[in-house]
């Protein structure tokens, strides 16, 4: 599979499934997207599928296709998507023309606020509500970028399959964001939250080591030694999640 | 007792932190010893079975350096060897006599080896055992078992692990342990390809029971790799000398072509070995494999000393025998306390696990209680007896082994 099909994977599966919370972490996406009722189709030729609905409820996202899209969006291959989402090329609209003014002057508002907390031009660590939306979307990228990458570069599936069968708990402390990645027989799969059961922690003990160490500006393995990041369980899982995550710099910058 | 605080561990950590990859880099790193605030990571002194860390808490060691240590610290008969040859010299622009004298000694007590080859780590043999295969053969491929560990190369590491490219592992496939007709299977899938079959004696994997070999075991590996001209190599790195002073071969009786031996030759002395049969002899002579501290005099001299004295003693039975204490030791102070530990492995070299306990948090949380009152012992990895723990330090070990089993018990409460 190319880097580009799987960097096309990886945006839709776990760039773009931010969107579910953003508007949670974010006083000014939740602001522009309340009044949202769209449900999107995003479709690569040959290549993965997903879908976004903003509803009453707020959004929700997932791979596939949605029984009943109001817009349908086609993207010639995948480095078309890539593009889409460093905001250097516009989808081919199949369906929902009278939406169109919708995805040229709204959405791009959602996707910036996304773009603005994910790569902030600031600080985090001089901002706390943005370091709790940095922090948490990033946690959250990871987690599912694991599936994607599980499912999609051979590496990553090379690793999956090593790994034992067990979910592993990401959460930071003392109350903040919770995500957690399963390995299985059937894959991987990956959820925010906390999971039931989880065979391995780990724990970050605030927003700050959480920031540090997921943002690459701290090594992990030192902050294991000094206690800010603890790890519990069934450890080959911690190993497994944290060399896949390792591997969506390859693919996303 | 008062459980053990870390102070100046902590401190040093930090500083380590500053400069160090990691804080602590390895095998000795932090990651895996859970708690961290349960353990020591800085030590000051050593002596017998025990070592001191910064904060003066003293430690009986059942990792014994994760292995080199086999005869106790500063054990006065290696190091007398090792400080008699370091007067007269160590690495030079030559080799000293110690080395052909090791060399004959090593061939007269190891019935699979007419050579010696010396380095420093189990990885230098590992890697030279491994092209000496391809040299001889002429062929690409080695086979391993899956969770073997013969080093951090890249040919012996996962893919996707870091600094590990595709190609470094393509020529490698790895079956079960004690899998006989997964074997049977590649060799045939994969006939006259197959340079080498590296495994250890026993199974000795983290994170999970130790397996020994099913009964009949390496005697069909070992037909089964001469009807194919697959050479036979054994990574003897950890268990060598603490089953059989002739190698773990001998232990299970079958015969390999090659042993890489390293940790308990020197006693902590920096030294390992590969050890062959003339067969091969042509075949490693031509191999270029070397190093700039290859030829350290000192190290050799101390293994020499380390092998007579570990013989002298019937080293391998002393350590089963504190091995088969120390485990029932443990497994009593467990079952009083309500908890049922499962040993596997070799006696000398252990694996215990908390059974119901398929996170190994309870494990984890055991390992670290014993840690933290001065027994210290990894949740991860099998453990290590030497010749230097008495009976005194088995008795003491199960005492603080059963107030471990307590406090975990009073973390828990009544759901364990």
């Amino acid at each position: 599979m190319s880097s580009e099909m799987v960097r096309a994977h990886l945006n839709l599966g776990a760039v773009l499934k931010n969107l579910e919370v953003l508007g949670d972490v974010d006083a000014e996406a939740a602001r522009v997207t309340e009044p949202w009722r769209i449900a999107v189709q995003f479709t690569v030729a040959f290549g993965p599928e997903a879908w976004l609905e903003y509803s009453a409820t707020g959004c929700r996202q997932d791979l596939g296709r949605h029984t009943n899209p109001d817009v349908r969006l086609l993207f010639a291959t995948p480095r078309h998507l890539n593009r889409m989402f460093d905001g250097t090329a516009l989808p081919i609209p199949l369906t929902g023309f009278t939406r169109l003014g919708f995805l040229k002057n709204e959405f791009p508002k959602a996707t910036a606020r996304l773009e603005a907390v994910l790569k902030p031009k600031t600080d985090p660590l001089e901002d706390p509500a943005l370091l709790a939306a940095n922090t948490a979307l990033t946690l959250y990228t990871g987690a599912f970028a694991v599936r994607a990458l599980a499912a999609t570069d051979p590496v990553s599936a090379g690793i999956a399959a090593g790994a034992p069968a067990g979910t592993l708990q990401l959460q930071v402390l003392p109350d903040g964001p919770a995500a957690w990645v399963s390995f299985g027989k059937d894959g991987v799969r990956a959820g925010r939250g906390l999971a039931e059961a989880p065979a391995a922690r780990m724990t970050f003990k605030d927003l700050r080591t959480a920031h540090e160490v997921l943002g690459g500006k701290r090594d992990g393995l030192s902050a294991i030694g000094q206690g800010d990041v603890e790890v519990w369980g069934m450890l080959p899982l911690v190993d497994s999640a944290t060399l896949i995550m390792d591997r969506v710099a390859r693919f996303l910058d | 007792m008062d459980p053990y605080t870390f102070d100046k561990t902590a401190a040093w950590m930090e500083r380590a932190s500053r400069v160090i990859p990691g804080g602590i880099y390895g095998h000795f790193g932090p990651a895996p010893y859970v708690p961290v605030s349960a353990y020591p990571f800085f030590s000051d002194r050593a002596e017998g079975a025990y070592f001191w860390d910064v904060d003066g808490n003293r430690f009986i060691d059942y990792m014994c350096a994760y292995g080199p240590m086999i005869q106790g610290y500063r054990n006065p008969v290696v190091d007398a060897a090792y400080r008699a040859q370091m007067e007269k010299c160590d690495a030079n622009s030559v080799c000293a006599p110690v080395m052909v004298e090791l060399a004959e000694y090593m061939t007269e007590l190891i019935p699979a080896a007419d050579w010696a080859f010396f380095a420093k780590n189990g990885a230098d043999v590992t890697n030279l055992a491994v092209m000496t295969a391809r040299a001889a053969t002429g062929r690409k491929k080695i086979v391993a078992i899956k969770g073997g560990y013969h080093g951090t190369s890249p040919w012996m590491q996962g893919p996707g692990h870091h600094g590990v490219i595709e190609e470094d592992t393509a020529n490698i496939i790895r079956i079960p342990w004690n899998d006989v007709e997964a074997l049977e299977r590649v060799v045939a899938d994969n006939l006259g390809q197959i340079a080498g079959f590296i495994s250890s004696p026993c199974h000795h994997p983290i994170f999970t029971d130790n397996e020994l070999p099913a009964p009949h075991y390496w005697e069909r590996v070992e037909a089964l790799l001469r009807a194919n001209g697959i050479v036979f190599i054994i990574d003897d790195v950890r268990a060598g000398f603490r089953l059989h002073m002739g190698g773990s071969c001998e232990h299970y009786g079958f015969r390999p072509d090659l042993i890489c031996f390293c940790k308990a030759i020197g006693n902590g002395y920096p030294i390992s070995a590969l050890v062959g049969g003339d067969a091969l002899r042509g075949d490693v002579s031509k191999v270029f494999h070397t190093g700039s501290y290859w030829y350290g005099a000192g190290p050799m001299a101390a293994a020499l000393a380390n092998l007579q004295e570990l013989r002298r003693i019937n080293g391998p039975r002393l350590l089963r025998e504190t091995g088969e204490l120390l485990a029932a030791g443990m497994v009593d102070a467990a079952r009083n306390n309500g908890f049922d530990l499962r040993i596997s492995g070799e006696p000398s070299m252990l694996y215990a696990r908390i059974t119901d306990d398929p996170t190994l948090e309870m494990q984890q949380r055991w390992c670290g209680e014993c840690a933290r009152r001065g027994v210290f012992l990894t949740s991860h990895h099998n453990w290590f007896v030497s010749t230097a723990h008495t009976r005194k330090d088995i008795e003491d070990t199960v005492a603080v082994c059963d107030e471990a089993f307590k406090a975990v018990r009073a973390f828990y409460g009544s759901g364990v």
